[in-house]
């Protein structure tokens, strides 16, 4: 009884770092097999001759074979080494922890909203009490899962903030600035949790459980907030992974267009300047987030439904 | 005739709007400052499209980095607005008369902001440094290249050793790449090839604050002194701070603008400039870069651009007028030479050359064997289509010359049957197309203050970006000749000859239009300025907030 979590744990610790290294790995030989080496983007836009070409070889040790590399890349991992950015010329580790925690504040103030959000549509449009809100509710949702958040977030901007001055369009001006940023990326995800939320409330106030309790005469409200909605959130919860999805890609769009700083930006220069080390931390960073992500979600199954702790 | 109204209507609507954009496009004389005579004090907001790659003045490689650059760092020389070098942190140079050295007198007085003084040995720490391995190997093998050793003849007298007489030097000392570092800096500086706030320079401001995506803030550096004459006055400079913040949607910029979030943004597109102008309490300032026009460049190593007949005839397919007005709305200025009009080394005889004569490209092609027609209209020869290949790099591509490219491409096919061919990819995708050959339009524009460097680059047979791929022993001659003279009016006669040879004789390129710079500020934003020569945004030092 008290070695099988522990055995579970560690299970799960292998899978995790199986994970990270099949992420880190995949991230590599995609930038390998993509056009152009590495020397070319040094180069870039700028004078190219042999000798220049030379001294970036040199410098980055790029004429070593990719399989040298690629251990040598892991060794480093493995030590917590994350090399140095080659267009930044700083430590990646550097580069990537002071755009951490905006990137972090970001998804964190997304992702809480958004469950918010879509709680209070899932429960006040569930059932069949008000079909015109639930209507209105569902083609909003719809509405917000498929505009682009790009043009959500300028949209947000020119009425709230170029308008209407109520929010600052980014820096350094605290909870503020976080606002528009944060309400652009939940959007979508509200609109997509909900509608699951909404379904999986159906499904349960259609269960015999409901009816029992109903014939208790509970009262609407906790049949719904304290039954139903138990029932519902297992399938929103398998969304966790996915939501973290979202909010990575989707803080890519909503930095650049706020001019935040934070990871999505780094990423995609990284990614359009074939940045090795600074596109492989990012990847193994964001596996090591989903490892944890899924982790707690599996445990959050646990909370939520009290059969699958029996098991 | 509803049509012939609305052009009416049209016309009388960007009438008005162009003579604003000519007015103030002018070198501002003070006297018409809305913003009142200069005064001390206060901190101003600027919005940028671009955030720098690195922050050290010696790994500069971006255009849009060079209103930072002077800030905080300081060349020993300067231009001035009639393209001449003018003393900054040397009081002056001389040249040998084999012009195999260079010796500058440096100024009095200076020091970094961190208080290690301006001498000889700081000059050559910094030029020495440069050509460390691994440090800085561009800067290393093209403006340095004839360079052989610095020697510290006192401690205000340096000297330049070259091994073949370089007069490009000079602009290498007038030139980000060569402003000066504090030797500590050097020496201790943390990323010292990111630069950041420990890489400290001898300029008007001291950078004090950087949030890597957000933004840059500087202070007024006190002590400061030693305004280069192209000022528009001494001491230290009027703001007490400046921050620099970092939006990359120019729809983000101008609205920050109008919300007064900002006062001031730079890179304004076309689209964006009505919103400008018709606000008054705004003004939109733009000037030409210097350095290289926006060009199309022929690949002559191969069919069908090996054929002079066809590249005139390209040339002669596209109506430039036509679709940069389609494209920026009268806000682009069309190029005649592969050199900016702009720069003094610009050949004027080459206005109004070429182009536009649909007859005679048409003719040309039937000449040079293209003469049948397929089922789509694409000429045809040997049963192979008049194809050319254009690779833009996505990362460099600015000013909406995709769009461009699309106009141009709609104008050949439907003027003249040829096949233009648009990829857009990533820089990696396009470096490949260019090492395998396998392009045969190249697209490039350079802001380089000396018009040479650019061509070195460009069209030497051994150039860096030689993307014509031209073999041509003259056009070499002239460019080192260029390169090797220092009177003034013997260079601007290569350049001219160089230009004739280049644009008239080969029809080696197609050229656009002279890229230029925007800035919007509001009109209590006193000092708003373009550095001579370049052409981009000048530094925050002429900036005040009137009342």
């Amino acid at each position: 009884m008290n070695s099988s979590p522990l055995r579970a744990a560690a299970r799960r610790l292998a899978a995790g770092l199986v994970v990270l290294w099949a992420a880190a790995t995949a991230a590599y030989l995609a930038l390998l097999v993509a056009p152009g080496n590495t020397v070319d983007t040094i180069v870039g836009d700028g004078a190219d001759t042999p000798q220049i070409r030379a001294q970036i070889i040199a410098e980055w040790s790029l004429d070593r074979p990719a399989v040298v590399q690629y251990l040598d890349y892991l060794r480093r991992l493995a030590g917590g080494d994350l090399g140095r950015s080659y267009f930044l010329q700083r430590p990646v580790a550097e580069v990537i922890g002071e755009q951490l925690a905006p990137t972090l504040a970001l998804a964190l103030a997304a992702a809480g909203l958004g469950v918010l959000l879509a709680l209070v549509l899932a429960v006040a449009t569930a059932g069949d009490r008000r079909p015109w809100l639930r209507r209105a509710s569902s083609g909003a949702e719809l509405l917000l899962v498929s505009t682009p958040p790009f043009l959500i977030g300028i949209v947000l901007l020119s009425v709230l903030s170029f308008r209407f001055g109520l929010f600052p369009v980014s820096g350094d001006q605290g909870i503020g600035a976080l606002v528009l940023p944060a309400v652009t990326l939940a959007l979508p995800v509200a609109g997509l949790l909900a509608q699951v939320l909404r379904d999986g409330l159906d499904r349960a106030l259609d269960e015999p459980f409901v009816l029992t309790a109903r014939s208790r005469g509970v009262r609407e409200r906790t049949v719904l907030l304290r039954h139903a909605l138990r029932h519902a959130l297992l399938p929103a919860v398998t969304l966790a992974g996915w939501l973290f999805g979202i909010l990575l890609g989707g803080a890519v769009i909503v930095e650049q267009v706020f001019g935040r700083p934070g990871l999505g930006q780094v990423t995609l220069t990284a990614v359009t300047s074939k940045d090795m080390p600074v596109v492989l931390a990012v990847v193994t960073l964001s596996a090591a987030v989903y490892v944890a992500v899924n982790t707690i979600a599996d445990l959050t199954y646990l909370l939520v439904d009290p059969r699958l702790r029996r098991s | 005739m509803p049509a012939r109204r609305l052009r009416t209507l049209a016309a009388a609507t960007i009438a008005p709007l162009l003579a604003v954009l000519a007015g103030c496009s002018t070198g501002a004389a003070p006297a018409a400052e809305a913003a009142g005579e200069p005064r001390s004090g206060g901190a101003l907001t600027w919005a940028v499209e671009t955030e720098p790659i690195t922050l050290n003045p010696h790994q500069y490689a971006q255009a849009k980095a060079r209103l930072l650059v002077w800030n905080t760092f300081e060349s020993l020389l300067t231009y001035d607005k009639q393209g001449k070098l003018v003393p900054w942190l040397a009081t002056g140079w001389q040249a040998a008369p084999d012009g195999r050295s260079y010796t500058l007198t440096l100024r009095d007085g200076v020091t970094f902001t961190d208080g290690t003084p301006l001498d000889a040995a700081a000059v050559k720490a910094n030029i020495d440094k440069l050509r460390e391995p691994g440090y800085a190997p561009g800067v290393a093998a093209v403006q340095l290249r004839n360079l052989k050793a610095v020697e510290v003849v006192d401690p205000r007298t340096v000297r330049l050793i070259l091994t073949t007489p370089d007069v490009l030097i000079l602009d290498f000392l007038a030139s980000p790449q060569g402003a000066q570092v504090s030797p500590k800096s050097l020496r201790e500086a943390k990323n010292l090839k990111a630069g950041g706030v420990d890489v400290v320079g001898t300029g008007p401001f001291v950078l004090d604050r950087y949030v890597p995506g957000q933004e840059l803030h500087y202070r007024r550096n006190p002590g400061y002194d030693w305004a280069p004459p192209t000022a528009t006055h001494t001491g230290p400079a009027y703001l007490d701070e400046i921050t620099y913040r970092f939006l990359k949607e120019s729809a983000v910029r101008v609205g920050a603008l109008t919300s007064r979030q900002v006062q001031l943004v730079e890179g304004v597109p076309a689209t964006d400039q009505p919103l400008v102008t018709a606000n008054r309490t705004l003004r939109l300032t733009r000037e030409l870069n210097s350095g290289s026009a926006y060009s199309y460049y022929f690949n002559t190593s191969h069919a069908p651009f090996d054929d002079l007949r066809v590249r005139q005839a390209f040339r002669e397919a596209v109506d430039v007028d036509t679709v940069l007005r389609s494209v920026y709305r009268d806000t682009a200025t069309r190029a005649w030479s592969v050199i900016s009009p702009s720069s003094p080394l610009y050949d004027k005889s080459l206005d109004g050359g070429y182009g536009g004569d649909v007859a005679k490209a048409n003719a040309l092609l039937d000449q040079a064997g293209w003469a049948t027609r397929d089922a789509e209209g694409f000429r045809v020869r040997d049963g192979r289509r008049l194809t050319v290949r254009l690779v833009q790099a996505a990362p460099y591509v600015r000013d909406r010359r995709d769009v461009l490219a699309q106009a141009v491409q709609a104008a050949v096919k439907q003027s003249a049957g040829i096949d233009l061919k648009i990829a857009l990819v990533d820089q990696g995708t396009a470096t490949q197309a260019f090492e395998r050959n396998a392009y045969e339009v190249f697209d490039n524009s350079r802001a380089d203050t000396d018009a040479g460097a650019a061509l070195n680059l460009l069209l030497h047979s051994k150039g860096g970006i030689n993307r014509t791929r031209a073999n041509d022993p003259r056009t070499d001659k002239l460019l080192e000749a260029g390169q090797a003279t220092a009177d003034q009016a013997k260079r601007a006669g290569i350049y001219a000859q160089l230009q004739q040879r280049v644009v008239a004789e080969q029809a080696l390129v197609l050229p656009l239009y002279a890229p230029a710079d925007q800035i919007a500020a509001s009109t209590s934003v006193g000092g708003v300025r373009f550095e001579p020569t370049a052409g981009v945004p000048a530094s925050a030092y002429d900036l005040w907030i009137g009342r």
